[in-house]
């Protein structure tokens, strides 16, 4: 558990350690969050969280503001296609398209 | 749980550049998060129970504001808006 | 100390985190986040000078 301030002050080894975990985040508010985590913006602290469709293609996200983060708790660990699908998101052909010119 | 201590980055060039590939990970995927929210419908959940939707721009890079389209807002639509990230709580859309 | 350095960097003001700072947080992949934040920023100012929005709401919710 952290304190708003205790999460954004987390080292990138610590927040990389729910990349790819099932977390409920607990934002301001008492808002609940629940998702796989995709990343957390060592910038800003922000979490991404993904929830998966059933189909191969849709999901949605919820990025829920590092200054608003209060607690962060792993509830599930990712199998090996949950893992592979979650960093192949935001893959976009458009971005491979731009970035090779 | 208990996470391993990071050790000092300097003591060990080794932890340093673990410590700089998590970080360039996980920046490199919340940039392409960002990016792909380009023209997508973007609910916000902001303070003081405020939830409004909008089409969405693009960020600065340090993410203090959010450059939105038809903002719906309680009193009607703002064409052009920013939104101060401070005000936001989460955000969230369907891919 | 140094450590504490280190971590509080990001937190710094815009454009304060360039070059060498770059590299210290990102090693050998500072060149792609570095084009990869210029190319969004790139979309930001340019969006804002054509599109000239306006914040909402005028007063910020949380000072």
């Amino acid at each position: 558990m952290y304190t708003t301030s205790a999460w954004r002050q987390q080292t990138p080894r610590d927040w990389e350690h729910y990349v790819n975990k099932q977390v409920r985040v607990t934002a301001h508010g008492q808002q609940q969050h629940r998702g796989w985590l995709h990343t957390v913006d060592p910038v800003t602290a922000s979490v991404v969280l993904v929830q998966l469709g059933e189909s191969a293609g849709g999901c949605s996200v919820s990025v829920v503001m590092g200054h608003a983060v209060e607690q962060v708790e792993v509830v599930g660990e990712a199998d090996e296609e949950t893992a592979m699908r979650l960093s192949s998101l935001f893959r976009s052909e458009e971005l491979e398209a731009r970035g090779g010119e | 749980t208990s996470i391993s201590a990071s050790s000092k980055p300097g003591a060990d060039p080794a932890s340093l550049q673990t410590e700089q590939r998590a970080r360039s990970m996980m920046r490199e995927r919340f940039l392409r998060c960002l990016i792909s929210m380009a023209n997508k419908k973007i609910q916000f959940h902001m303070y003081e129970k405020v939830k409004v939707d909008a089409t969405f721009g693009a960020s600065d890079i340090d993410v203090l504001n959010f450059q939105v389209s038809d903002l719906q807002t309680p009193i009607g639509v703002q064409t052009e808006a920013l939104i101060r990230c401070q005000d936001v709580i989460s955000y969230s859309f369907d891919m | 100390g140094a450590w504490l350095g280190t971590a509080a960097a990001p937190h710094e003001r815009p454009g304060a985190r360039r070059g060498a700072e770059m590299k210290k947080l990102y090693g050998t992949d500072a060149a792609k986040i570095q084009a990869m934040e210029a190319a969004l920023q790139l979309s930001f100012d340019r969006n804002c000078d054509r599109k000239q929005p306006k914040y909402w709401p005028v007063i910020p919710l949380r000072l």
